[in-house]
């Protein structure tokens, strides 16, 4: 091997040496952070960012934005909780039907507004940067709307196991986290569609000249995206056993700074899940370290701020070079 | 009154030559036209005596003094202002203050942070009125003049400098004719003044109007300078071209029973109007045309990428109605942009990607993909194109103009056309690679591929089409059957100079 080579390969994967590098800070300083149940705990914290930050990567790379998962995730616990309160008549013990069905009214207002994004973006060229600005407030809203501002709690019993549940000792969230990791792994590697998304946001105007259909592409990865964050959405909704309209504040930034801490280029066309997967756990592990450490939680998140920007800096400073 | 004398003047870039051994003198106080074809180096030329790029060798000396310009700022501070051909002003501003843009006379006791808006208007209409602009009010926003007039306002802007040297880039190119007569009548007032003009133009025809010598360029050589009484048009066309190569490929002819695109009405305002044309199967068309004669509007018409007004296009016989890319992608058309960098291909990507754009879905027709799948359609190419891409998993933007071009082709390839509109194939390549991408058209065409092939360089159309269309001022002038064109006439059809006879 080369010293040209293991420089290349050095290069090539930045990201997951510096997290290896922190991985061995953090084993050798925070008592239990290498026992089991922490890296599982690891896991199940950065299943829902984690998910909604593959779609992400798929948006970014197609070069538009996604400010509204955050809120997304809110209004789709509550549309839930909401939906089925209202379908089983307030009953104690609602049917496994009811909220079957609260998921499938979700999920598709999940993929609706996707659609909304990518048609207001192809029709009215309105940039995705404001559209789910806009949404962002909107849904927000939306989930205080529907509840009242307030919790509602209309699960059956056994919904616990979505969020809270284990297969094997392994969370169910981590198994949902694979899954999508599977789906848009796949759709980057092995389909025409993500062979779309990189070209389109490569170059738009190259991609539409060869016959590639723009705004389709575009439009399905924002629902995609969109149905993510409703599918975290219900996860979390299960963790507290209720609809309630305060969580994932903010979450659009933490998904956001782990896509780009794994190297997505926030101008479009280049990134992979692999790589924003190395985001989403440098960013889990960097939280799980710092509650070990006994960090005030308010120092944890100018700590992780100025973790993120540090991150982002040596990436950009390798990529260049 | 002074002269600008160039001693030897050269630009290289890399191994290319721009300007080569550039020796001149342009007289104080007149017209000098300065012509020449596209890349034969005018714009190098400008560039140069406009300070935004440094020769490599040679010296300018201004008025017996030597000089050089470090930039454009410096050359306008020595006395040499250019007004180029894309227009530098700020359309929401108005004329008065474009013209004392960054120098806008400031109110007394103000400690200069009010502008004195009586005076800005009183001295910027005190300097239209001198040449004559009148009509021009200073007050106006630029961006409710005409073309003309705005074209006016820069010269004035340029005048309120006080230069020596005027440098006119192709000023009349977006003109109408009442305003080229206006243009005319400010560019001999400011001669009059003193003012030695350097006027780069593609209209022959105008010469006569304005010059008072042509000085001509090819292949960065200068050819020679002649007296306006000695530029008769078919004089100035051999400077312009010299000597042509022989024709590289045999004379074809092509049947005229099987169109694969049949053109009837195509209406899109401004750039043309009621177009009728045919490509025949197997043939190569060109189309003629200088820049803004709508030659890109109207390929992307025939693609589906813009919506004509009216009209009706056939497809092997089949009307499509409602263009769309889709449609026509379908329908067996494909499209090489002109402009690789923005519109051909993606550069972030590999060349194998970028081989795989256009044919996706013949490659993978159910959506599922892989390396290995494409792999072989990439070879295809990357053999039968000659394209030299070392590992096509290289990003595409490492490769050489020629082969970026050849990528672009072999994309389209790919998708196993039957009609491939080429736009502008051979600009910004070297001329080796220029020539195995007209092979290339030529070689497809054997093959069955109708093609349309759009350039600015004549001769170029000249070494690949069988038959050449002349689009001028938005309509179909002239049909040549391509047996051995002589590029000059091509281009008097081109410009379609009434005092130039065609000759054939």
């Amino acid at each position: 091997m080369t010293w040209k080579s293991i420089s290349a390969l050095l290069r090539g994967n930045s990201m997951l040496i510096i997290l290896l590098i922190l991985y061995v800070i953090v084993a050798s300083t925070a008592k239990g952070f290498t026992s089991i149940d922490n890296q599982l705990n690891i896991l199940r914290n950065i299943a829902v960012p984690g998910m909604i930050a593959f779609g992400m990567t798929l948006v970014i790379i197609v070069g538009e934005i996604d400010l509204s998962v955050g809120s997304m995730v809110a209004v789709s616990a509550c549309m839930t909780a909401w939906v089925v309160e209202w379908a089983s008549g307030d009953a104690i013990e609602p049917a496994w039907y009811f909220v079957a069905f609260a998921f499938l009214v979700t999920i598709v207002f999940a993929a609706g507004i996707g659609l909304f994004n990518g048609v207001l973006r192809h029709r009215v060229g309105v940039p995705t940067f404001i559209s789910s600005l806009a949404m962002m407030a909107t849904l927000a809203g939306l989930a205080n709307l529907i509840t009242n501002g307030s919790s509602i709690e209309s699960f059956p019993s056994w919904y616990y196991i979505i969020g809270s549940g284990r297969f094997f000792n392994i969370p169910v969230p981590v198994f949902l986290l694979v899954i999508a990791f599977i789906i848009t792994f796949t759709i980057t590697n092995f389909t025409t569609l993500g062979r779309s998304i990189y070209s389109v946001g490569g170059n738009m105007e190259a991609a539409r000249l060869s016959g590639i259909n723009v705004w389709r592409t575009k439009t399905i990865c924002l629902m995609i995206t969109s149905v993510f964050a409703a599918t975290g959405g219900i996860i979390y909704s299960s963790l507290i056993n209720s609809g309630n309209p305060t969580i994932a504040r903010g979450m659009e930034l933490e998904v956001i700074s782990a896509v780009i801490i794994g190297g997505v280029s926030l101008f479009g066309g280049k990134g992979s899940i692999w790589g924003a997967f190395i985001g989403v756990l440098f960013l889990g592990v960097l939280l799980n370290a710092m509650t070990l450490w006994g960090f005030n939680p308010y120092a944890q998140q100018v700590v992780k701020g100025a973790l993120i920007l540090a991150a982002v800096f040596v990436n950009f400073f390798i990529d260049k070079r | 009154m002074v002269d600008l004398e160039l001693t030897n003047l050269t630009k290289h870039y890399g191994s290319v030559k721009a300007l080569d051994n550039f020796t001149h003198r342009f007289a104080a106080g007149k017209i000098h036209a300065l012509i020449g074809k596209n890349g034969s180096g005018k714009s190098t030329f400008i560039k140069m005596i406009s300070g935004a790029i440094t020769p490599t060798s040679g010296s300018v000396r201004l008025g017996g003094a030597a000089v050089s310009f470090s930039s454009p700022k410096d050359a306008f501070e020595k006395g040499v202002v250019t007004v180029y051909q894309e227009l530098s002003l700020i359309p929401e501003l108005s004329v008065a203050e474009n013209i004392f843009l960054g120098r806008l006379p400031k109110r007394a006791g103000s400690a200069g942070l009010l502008i004195d808006w009586p005076r800005l208007r009183q001295d910027a209409q005190a300097l239209l009125n001198e040449i004559g602009a009148t009509d021009i009010s200073a007050n106006a926003p630029v961006s409710s003049l005409s073309v003309g007039k705005q074209q006016i306002v820069e010269i004035v802007k340029a005048m309120s400098f006080n230069p020596k040297i005027l440098q006119l880039d192709e000023p009349t190119s977006a003109l109408a004719q009442t305003e080229v007569h206006q243009l005319f009548r400010l560019v001999r007032k400011l001669s009059d003044l003193g003012v030695t003009i350097i006027y780069i133009s593609h209209r022959l025809s105008e010469l006569q109007q304005i010059a008072d010598r042509v000085t001509t360029i090819r292949d960065g050589v200068m050819v020679g300078s002649i007296p306006i009484d000695e530029a008769r048009p078919d004089i100035i066309l051999d400077m312009m071209f010299g000597d042509l190569p022989p024709l590289h490929r045999p004379i074809r002819r092509i049947g005229s029973d099987d169109p694969a695109l049949q053109v009837r009405g195509l209406t899109l305002a401004p750039y043309f109007t009621d177009l009728n044309f045919e490509l025949y199967r197997g043939e190569v068309l060109g189309i003629a045309g200088m820049l803004g004669s709508g030659r890109t509007e109207l390929l992307h018409c025939l693609y589906g990428a813009r919506s004509a007004q009216h009209g009706r296009i056939a497809v092997n016989g089949r009307e499509i109605s409602r263009p769309t890319i889709r449609k026509m992608k379908a329908a067996g058309i494909g499209y090489t942009s002109e402009d690789r960098k923005s519109a051909g291909l993606v550069q972030l990507l590999s060349s194998h990607a970028n081989l795989c754009l256009a044919g996706m879905e013949k490659i993978a027709p159910r959506g599922w993909t892989s390396n290995r799948r494409e792999t072989p359609f990439v070879d295809r190419q990357v053999e039968d194109l000659l394209i030299k891409a070392g590992d096509p998993k290289l990003p595409v933007s490492s490769l050489s103009g020629g082969n970026q071009q050849k990528i672009v082709v072999g994309n389209w390839m790919n998708n196993q056309p039957d009609i491939l509109l080429f736009d502008e194939p051979g600009r910004g390549v070297d001329v080796q690679a220029k020539r195995q991408i007209y092979q290339i058209i030529w070689e497809k065409a054997q093959a069955g591929l109708s093609s349309i092939v759009i350039s600015t360089e004549l001769e170029d159309l000249v070494e690949c089409c069988d038959r050449i269309l002349v689009l001028h001022e938005g309509a179909i002038t002239r049909n040549f059957d391509n047996d051995g064109l002589d590029p000059k006439f091509l281009y008097s059809a081109c410009m379609s100079d009434p005092e130039i006879p065609i000759a054939k």
